[in-house]
């Protein structure tokens, strides 16, 4: 590894890529990211060893407690890849930076070199969640002698080694040979969406997977050989076979041998990756702003037509914001697709076997009990507030301006009409994806139409007020020092925030659903009462505060 | 016409970029923004256009003070910022209508735009094409064009000159002589000092935040001795502070 990579390396963490806490200007946003880091992350991970340690358990009755271990190597490796798909095209081809390395001298191979360890800095954050509790559980359980740990952190330094490699080499060819970067955009948003539907596919079997676990099937699983997640490790990630083996075998030469074998082989391929990217890298990325132009006539007669009418502000600027989100892949992903996850989420979980059934064959009981209308309903709202706060278009809508922010500042445009189409074009999209979401149901549920109809007429009304409070987080502590568009949605808190104020907004009305299962009519009219004040106080807050703040803003 | 009165700006608490400057930009008159890099010019212009708050002092848009009718002082102004990199993935064309509709243009005056301005800049066989896909100068020419649409009183433009071909260059010049010679504003800052020389009837040198000299360019030469260039006068001027 040559001194330039870490330079490059250092600088580019400096530069705040990675983690974008540099980007954090106020104090307040970096004790809430704090405090998020401390709360949130912990509790997933204590969940998350809640269910190694039983787990265990359940292995151990079957003598095969190891699998603990090549799990944990499995989850944390295939998280590592399908982030890192994106982390890779988004640092190595849409950064900004990328332009100005180009013109340093530096080779391609050192370029490769530092973004992908700065990548890998990243990954580990990952590594460490999934893969630290389970070494400490299964060394804990199984009385591990200390060589195991030593062991395990050799293996937790090269983990991200080869699934990173894997993605970086992956996005290196598609940029490279199907010309991919001349039509960036394309390729992305349908690399995006192969790569969610991917996870959202292994996410779910994986679900099933442990739905279904109890000991005797699991063990019949195991004796055939069909452990899906092992096979999928093994398949995918052949190098993580020594991992395991070298973990489960610390006393004999085998298993110091395993391991070797394991950094080796992943030393190994990162240097492959450094050659592959000396070929291939520059020819990707040369010339990765070109567009295709298409000059023809009849395009340009009917543009001028459509130029010659008039339309009013909020309007144009409403259909503005939706045309970027739908023209910029970052943004097409995480605030458009996202929304219309939850109806195809419903319609797998219908067509995959059993619990998709139960729940239906329970659901359907319920409708045929009329007491229980008033709780569907609030049910259906509450997934209404879910939808709105789960994707990140309005709590990113002023971040989303970034250095340009400055234009609407001189366009003579009020801030509160501009407010107001960045809350109407992310409540567009939700209202989108809640329609989608409610046909599904409707039809996999069997709804009675009239619930569906009415869910849908009250709904709306708990995204709006989520779209406000989305709206007011983004003006209070915007992003706008970005320079790759991922930056300004992906690693945005605001969505987070976003996201537990929904689920508390939405867990609220499902408790007071179940608390107080009212009848029909007064769930209907509570939840309009409730969310229509709501609304409007939020929204006068927004009148006032919110306006003033975006004059404030000064990109 | 553009009045500013004892307008400051501070950034981040410690740089002050612009201090305490008065200053008043007439109809009628091509008005050049002349001083070193980092002088104030891009602040200066900002806090007019309403892109940054004045820290203290006053600044009017033909008499509408930016702070209490932001509206309607902006509408007044037709603004090229130094940067044209901007609404990349939108077409030509879709920038322009935004623009146009965002400034209340008539469909009529619209179709006046196409068949002058653009035909004039060369654009129309580009207008359909991503703006991400348009050289340096052709992004300048299409921000230039937006900032026409609504026939503005007052033309604000920071560097305009640079990344520009000499036939749009000469357009451009053109366009301001005209503009001006109808009674209209035009304010525009640069470092060019040949291209000031020969449009402005007026120019103000700013350095480190402070005006050092605004009037016509005769004046500027009878308060120094000497028939200098106003290269040699402008570094004069910068150099002793
Ligand atoms: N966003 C900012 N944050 C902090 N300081 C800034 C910012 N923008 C400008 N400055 C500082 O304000 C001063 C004036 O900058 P300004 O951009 O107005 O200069 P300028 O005259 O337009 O220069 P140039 O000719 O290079 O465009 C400089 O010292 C600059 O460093
Ligand atoms: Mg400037």
């Amino acid at each position: 590894m040559s001194n330039k990579t870490l330079l490059l390396t250092r600088t580019l963490i400096r530069n705040g890529e990675g983690f974008g806490i540099k980007g954090m200007k106020n104090k307040v946003s970096k004790v809430l990211f704090a405090l998020m880091l401390m709360i949130i992350l912990p509790g997933l991970v204590v969940m998350f060893s809640f269910f190694v340690n039983s787990a265990y358990s359940a292995l151990t009755a079957i003598g095969q407690e190891g699998v603990v271990i090549s799990w944990g190597i499995a989850i944390a490796s295939t998280v590592i890849f399908l982030f890192g798909i994106f982390y890779i095209a988004a640092s190595f081809y849409f950064s900004r930076d990328v332009e100005v390395l180009l013109y340093l001298p530096l080779k391609p191979r050192q370029i490769v070199g530092a973004k992908f360890l700065t990548a890998a800095l990243f990954e580990y954050l990952i590594t460490a969640a999934v893969f630290l509790p389970v070494v400490i559980i299964y060394g804990i359980r199984s009385a591990a002698g200390i060589l195991f740990y030593i062991y395990s952190c050799v293996v937790f330094v090269f983990i991200p080694v080869v699934p990173l490699c894997l993605a970086a080499v992956l996005v290196m060819v598609l940029m490279r040979f199907t010309n991919a970067s001349k039509q960036k955009d394309t390729f992305s948003i349908i690399a995006g969406t192969l790569a969610l539907i991917l996870g959202l596919g292994i996410n779910l079997t994986v679900q099933k997977f442990i739905i279904n676990m109890n000991p005797q099937e699991l063990e019949a699983l195991i004796m055939k050989g069909e452990n899906t997640l092992a096979l999928l490790t093994s398949g995918i990630f052949p190098t993580a076979r020594w991992a395991v083996s070298a973990l489960l075998d610390t006393v004999t030469t085998a298993g110091f041998l395993n391991l070797m074998l394991y950094a080796a082989v992943s030393a190994a391929v990162y240097i492959l990756l450094l050659f592959l990217g000396e070929m291939v890298y520059l020819k990707g990325v040369v010339g990765l702003s070109e567009t295709v132009s298409k000059r023809n006539k009849q395009n340009k007669t009917e543009a001028r037509d459509k130029f010659l009418k008039k339309h009013s502000a909020l309007r144009t600027y409403t259909m503005l914001e939706l045309k970027l989100l739908f023209r910029t892949p970052i943004y097409f992903l995480n605030c458009v697709i996202v929304n219309f996850i939850w109806p195809v989420l419903l319609l797998i979980y219908m067509v995959m076997g059993t619990e998709g059934a139960d729940i239906q064959g329970t659901v359907k009981q319920l409708m045929n009990n009329p007491d229980i209308a008033g709780t569907i309903f609030l049910f259906g709202i509450a997934l209404f507030t879910f939808v709105a706060g789960f994707n990140g278009t309005v709590s990113t809508s002023i971040s989303r301006e970034g250095q340009e922010l400055f234009i609407k500042k001189y366009i003579p445009v009020s801030y509160r009409t501009q407010i107001l189409a960045k809350v109407l074009s992310g409540f567009i999209l939700s209202i989108a994806g809640a329609v989608f979401t409610l046909i599904a149901a409707t039809a996999v549920f069997k709804l009675p139409l009239y619930i569906s109809m009415l869910i849908l007429a009250a709904g709306w009304m708990g995204m709006l007020f989520i779209s406000f409070v989305d709206i007011l987080l983004d003006l209070y502590n915007p992003k706008l020092d970005w320079d790759s568009e991922q930056k300004a949605v992906k690693q945005n808190l605001n969505v987070v925030y976003s996201m537990i104020i929904s689920s508390i907004v939405g867990g609220l009305t499902i408790y007071a659903a179940l608390q107080f299962s009212p009848g029909f009519i007064a769930a209907v009219l509570s939840s309009i009462l409730v969310y229509g004040v709501l609304n409007v106080l939020v929204y006068l807050l927004l009148r006032k505060k919110g306006v003033e703040r975006f004059g404030r803003l000064e990109g | 016409m553009i009045e500013l009165i004892g307008v400051s700006k501070t950034y981040g608490g410690t740089v002050k970029a612009v201090d305490n400057i008065d200053l008043t930009i007439p109809d009628g008159e091509i008005f050049g923004f002349l001083g070193p890099n980092g002088a104030g010019k891009t602040t200066t212009i900002k806090m007019i256009t309403g892109i940054l708050n004045a820290d203290s002092g006053t600044i009017k848009v033909n008499g509408i003070d930016i702070k209490t009718g932001p509206i309607e002082a902006k509408r007044q102004i037709g603004f090229v910022p130094d940067s044209p990199n901007m609404f990349l993935r939108l077409k030509g064309i879709e920038y322009l209508r935004f623009m146009a509709d965002v400034y209340d243009v008539s469909p009529k005056d619209r179709a006046q735009v196409i068949d002058d301005l653009v035909k004039n800049f060369g654009m129309e066989d580009v207008l359909n094409d991503r703006i991400q896909s348009y050289s340096h100068g052709m992004r300048q020419k299409i921000v230039l064009i937006g900032s026409l649409l609504h026939d503005p009183s007052v033309w604000i433009l920071d560097e305009p000159m640079t990344g520009l071909d000499p036939r749009s260059s000469f357009f451009l010049k053109e366009m301001m002589r005209k503009r001006a010679d109808s009674g209209k504003t035009v304010f525009f800052s640069t470092h060019v000092l040949d291209v000031a020389e020969k449009i402005c009837d007026k120019v103000a040198i700013i350095n480190k935040g402070r005006i050092l000299f605004c009037g016509t360019l005769d004046e500027m030469r009878n308060s120094s001795k000497k028939d200098e260039t106003l290269e040699k006068l402008f570094l004069e001027l910068t150099e002793n502070e």
